[in-house]
């Protein structure tokens, strides 16, 4: 019962949360000078008439707060509007999401299984040659650029033709069989998912290591082993479970980047996602479009802080009495 | 910078004409059984195979024609649905297309059209096509409605009649020289689009998104649509209905399929094309030379297509007028300068427009001193341009009462010489620009604050809040009707941008020149020949050139890349390089 409660708590307090977030973007957007229709205006051919029409079409002759309210009304609705091109912002998105969450799902799941074992493995093998080495390698990992290591990896695609130069799939690939299509699809995601894959790997290796160190020094490790326990006896079970508690937490925030983490790889890649609708989005300040990318991102990071809340009330006892 | 590459062109190279392609004659109207096809002339090809393009961007907004507001959606629409009339991709005439013939008598022009042509969906083409075309849309200003107000005259639309199924005619209210060009606007499927348009224009507008399915779109051009793909490619595949047949009869296009590939930047289009996934490169700058020194022994042909219809500018702000709070928009002491012939003449004569095309655009531009572009059959053919020459601009500084002591510039009232130049921020090319006209104006002892500003804030600046000096800027120009300038060039435009007048401005405080300019605007496109047309357009061309309230700098060339084994391509000026979708096969 308690659990419940504690949960509808932080669904309700998700509310003014969301409300704060959309009035202080929306009037951050309305107030910086960008002028979804600067290029029109610049147009020749485009007659006053039909900047007029777009004018009222966008609700840009309204004030501000007008267009928030109208905004905010439809959003309730569940209506995200359409965009300054006049497709339904829904669609668009629709689009784009499971090419992201394919990307991103598969970066995520490769990390965690690759990540944490390493990271387990460096912190046991304090200070050997493995640590090391594994040390240089995420150093290097976490140093890189993202978008550097990416232009890398695409220049290393035209001068081998090996991959293929970003996108998703191949444009004959409607006329490909069953297995084709996934060679293709491979093919395509093969080079952003090493790149996202090298630079979150090393991250989270560093981070198990750590905590994985930490906990190999507490008392009760000491005590386990004093004990006369097997030191693979100490590791997995006392010390790893202890260890990965604040995983959990960080596990929450990568659900949040499920949708939004990977833009600038998606852009180098020219990858069919999210991050780079978004990305032009801001730029031609498509209201409706970046409003909903923002509230979808700001969901998410709720969303996942609130899994990772409820998984650490089922790993960690200590929390299950608590209330929230 | 590459060492591996000459810093700059060949002369010889930029200015090679395209005289050594051998053209085919223009398309021919052959009956066969009763159907009216069009018939290329260019050599018989092989049926089969597929030409990949690239689009930089996000992709089209909407195949529908009627609505389409840029260019990558009006390019995409442009291949689905044909209109009336063309224009000669060589000779820039309008001939027909979707029309058997036309004939023009006074302010009548009656349109013939084809028997026997079909929709995708086999349904035929006839007049009522063509009468809800105009009727419904275009006059009622469905979609992008810069087609009406094209054919607006004082106001008036002109008057269409359909006199039997395949016969229409339209009247205009007088004579209107630009309105025979609008009628290459897309017919589209009355049986199709009617229901849509019937519910209005919200509903119209969303009609035929991207996300429509391919196999329910009904069209009538070379090619329709077969799939589309956000954000990757779109793909399109040969209509079997389509009434252009080649010399041995067989209906073209060849191609099986063409392929828009979504590149999100130039960099991405270039990796594509070194990738061999994209056939066809607009080549830029510094990389002409890289393509041109690897073309021997690669894949591709490079055509140089010469200058485009884009031009580059200084415009100076001539406004004298005040905004609401009674300030004036440009500060008066500077507005006795810019207004000042002679002080803008110093400018033109001081800028190294050769040094720029040099070093700017590594040698791929053409100095221009036109209003109209390089490539316009209006272009007036007198202006020779001048070289750049300081002494010129500090004479004419001198005559117009500036004095130059220890090399900073005062007027006659011993104010110093100071202005602030912008451009639009991020684009390299107007930022290189600027830094090269601060340093030729520098040297006559002007103040040049150079300030490039974000994109969207330079507009309004321009359009709306018109507190600015100087800026440099581009627009593009239409090769063939000079009309389409009206906004930038007549004095209540919404696009004169060097003297905008509001909306609702009463005053005729038109200087004698602009009205000048007026009346040639109103008088061009009231006469229908070329040869009457000309001389008054080669007027408006020389105004500009001698008062430069726009100083024109150059116009970049176009110099594409295609792979060899793609044949009949006729690179044109007027119409670049794979205009002929319908013609090119694969060998």
């Amino acid at each position: 019962m308690e659990f419940f409660k504690y949960i509808s708590k932080r669904i309700l307090q998700v509310i003014p949360l969301l409300i704060i977030v959309s009035l202080i973007s929306f009037f951050i957007i309305r107030l910086s000078p960008v002028d979804p229709l600067a290029e029109l205006r610049l147009n020749p051919s485009i007659s006053k008439e039909t900047l007029d029409k777009e004018i009222k079409r966008l609700n840009l002759d309204k004030p501000i707060y007008v267009q928030y309210f109208s905004w905010a009304k439809s959003f309730v609705k569940g209506d995200l509007g359409y965009t300054s091109a006049g497709e339904k912002v829904s669609t668009k998105l629709k689009e784009r999401i499971p090419n992201t969450l394919l990307l991103t799902t598969i970066v995520i799941f490769m990390t965690w299984i690759v990540g944490l074992p390493l990271g387990v493995l460096a912190a046991v093998r304090k200070e050997t040659a493995l640590d090391r080495i594994l040390t240089v390698v995420s150093s290097i990992g976490m140093a890189i650029p993202s978008f550097f290591f990416a232009i890398l990896m695409l220049i290393f695609a035209v001068k081998t033709g090996w991959f293929p130069v970003g996108g998703l799939t191949s444009y004959n690939f409607n006329e490909m069989s069953f297995a084709g299509k996934f060679v293709d699809i491979s093919k395509h995601l093969v080079l952003p998912v090493i790149v996202l894959f090298t630079i979150s790997l090393s991250g989270l290796q560093r981070q198990m290591r750590a905590n994985m160190l930490e906990v190999l020094d507490s008392d009760y490790v000491k005590f386990a082993r004093a004990k006369g326990l097997s030191e693979g006896k100490v590791i997995f079970k006392h010390a790893l479970r202890n260890a990965i508690n604040p995983m959990i937490t960080l596990l929450g925030f990568e659900f949040a980047g499920l949708l939004s983490g990977a833009a600038l790889t998606e852009y180098v890649f020219q990858y069919p996602g999210l991050g780079r609708l978004i990305l032009e989005a801001v730029m031609k300040s498509d209201i409706n479009l970046v409003m909903a990318s923002l509230m979808m991102g700001t969901i998410m990071l709720i969303l996942g802080n609130l899994i990772a809340d409820i998984l650490l009330m089922i790993t960690d006892p200590r929390l299950r009495g608590v209330k929230g | 910078m590459r060492a591996d590459v000459p810093e700059k062109l060949p002369d010889k190279f930029v200015n090679q004409e395209l005289k050594n392609i051998d053209y085919p004659d223009d398309e021919k109207n052959v009956t066969i059984n009763g159907v009216d096809y069009l018939q290329s002339q260019a050599p018989v090809g092989k049926f089969g195979g597929e030409l990949v393009i690239s689009t930089i961007g996000e992709g089209p907004k909407t195949f529908n024609p009627c609505n389409t507001k840029d260019a990558t959606s009006s390019s995409m629409a442009g291949l689905m649905y044909d209109g009336l009339l063309t224009t000669n991709p060589r000779s820039g005439k309008v001939v027909p297309l979707l029309a058997k013939s036309f004939e023009i008598d006074e302010n009548d022009y009656t349109i013939h059209l084809r028997h026997g042509v079909k929709w995708s969906d086999g349904k035929p083409i006839t007049a009522d096509d063509v009468m809800y075309t105009f009727e419904e849309i275009v006059f009622k200003g469905f979609g992008n409605p810069s087609t009406m107000d094209a054919m607006m005259m004082d106001g008036k639309l002109p008057e269409l009649v359909k006199i039997d199924d395949y016969t229409v005619k339209f009247t205009t209210p007088r004579p209107f020289a630009p309105f025979l060009r609008q009628l290459t606007y897309p017919i589209v499927p009355k049986h199709y689009f009617k229901p849509y348009s019937d519910k209005g224009e919200s509903v119209f507008n969303a009609f035929l998104s991207p996300d429509t399915p391919p196999k329910t779109i009904v069209s009538n051009g070379a090619f329709r649509l077969k799939e589309y793909v956000a954000a990757q490619r779109v793909v399109f595949e040969r209509n079997p209905n389509y009434y252009k047949i080649n010399l041995k009869g067989e209906k073209l296009p060849y191609l099986n399929k063409l392929v828009y590939m979504i590149v999100g930047d130039t960099n991405n289009e270039i990796l594509k094309f070194e990738a061999k996934e994209v056939d066809v490169l607009s080549l830029r700058g510094s990389n002409v030379a890289r393509y041109k020194l690897k073309e021997p022994d690669s894949d591709y042909t490079i055509y140089n297509l010469g200058p485009d219809t884009g031009t580059l500018f200084l415009i100076i702000n001539l406004n004298n007028r005040k905004d609401r709070n009674g300030k004036p928009y440009v500060n008066p002491t500077k507005h006795s300068w810019f207004a000042n012939r002679d002080f803008r003449a110093a400018i033109d004569w001081a800028l190294d427009r050769k040094n720029m095309v040099q070093n700017i655009a590594s040698g791929v531009a053409e100095p221009l001193f036109t209003a109209e572009s390089l490539n316009s059959i209006y272009l007036n053919n007198y202006i020779k341009g001048h070289p750049c020459d300081p002494n010129v601009s500090r004479e004419s500084l001198t005559k117009a009462g500036f004095v130059n002591k220890d090399g900073i510039l005062y007027d006659n009232d011993g104010n110093r010489v100071e202005f602030d130049l912008y451009t639009n921020a991020g684009n390299l090319e107007r930022e290189a620009l600027g830094v090269m006209i601060k340093q030729d104006l520098e040297d006559l002892g002007m103040k040049v604050n150079f300030k490039p500003v974000e994109f969207n804030s330079l507009v309004n600046k321009l359009t709306n809040t018109h507190d600015w000096d100087m800026a440099i800027m581009g627009l593009t120009g239409s090769p063939l009707e000079p009309h389409d300038g009206k906004n930038v060039w007549t004095s209540k435009g919404s696009l004169h941008l060097f003297n905008m007048r509001p909306s609702d401005y009463k005053v005729d405080d038109r200087l004698d020149w602009e009205k000048e300019i007026d009346d040639i605007f109103r008088e061009g496109a009231l006469k229908l020949s070329f040869e009457e047309r000309k001389p008054l357009y080669d007027r408006y061309q020389t105004i500009i050139y001698n008062q430069k309230p726009i100083i024109y700098l150059y116009s970049p060339t176009r110099i594409t890349a295609i792979r060899k084994k793609f044949k009949n391509i006729f690179p044109t000026p007027l119409s670049g390089l794979i205009y002929n979708l319908d013609e090119i096969y694969v060998e």
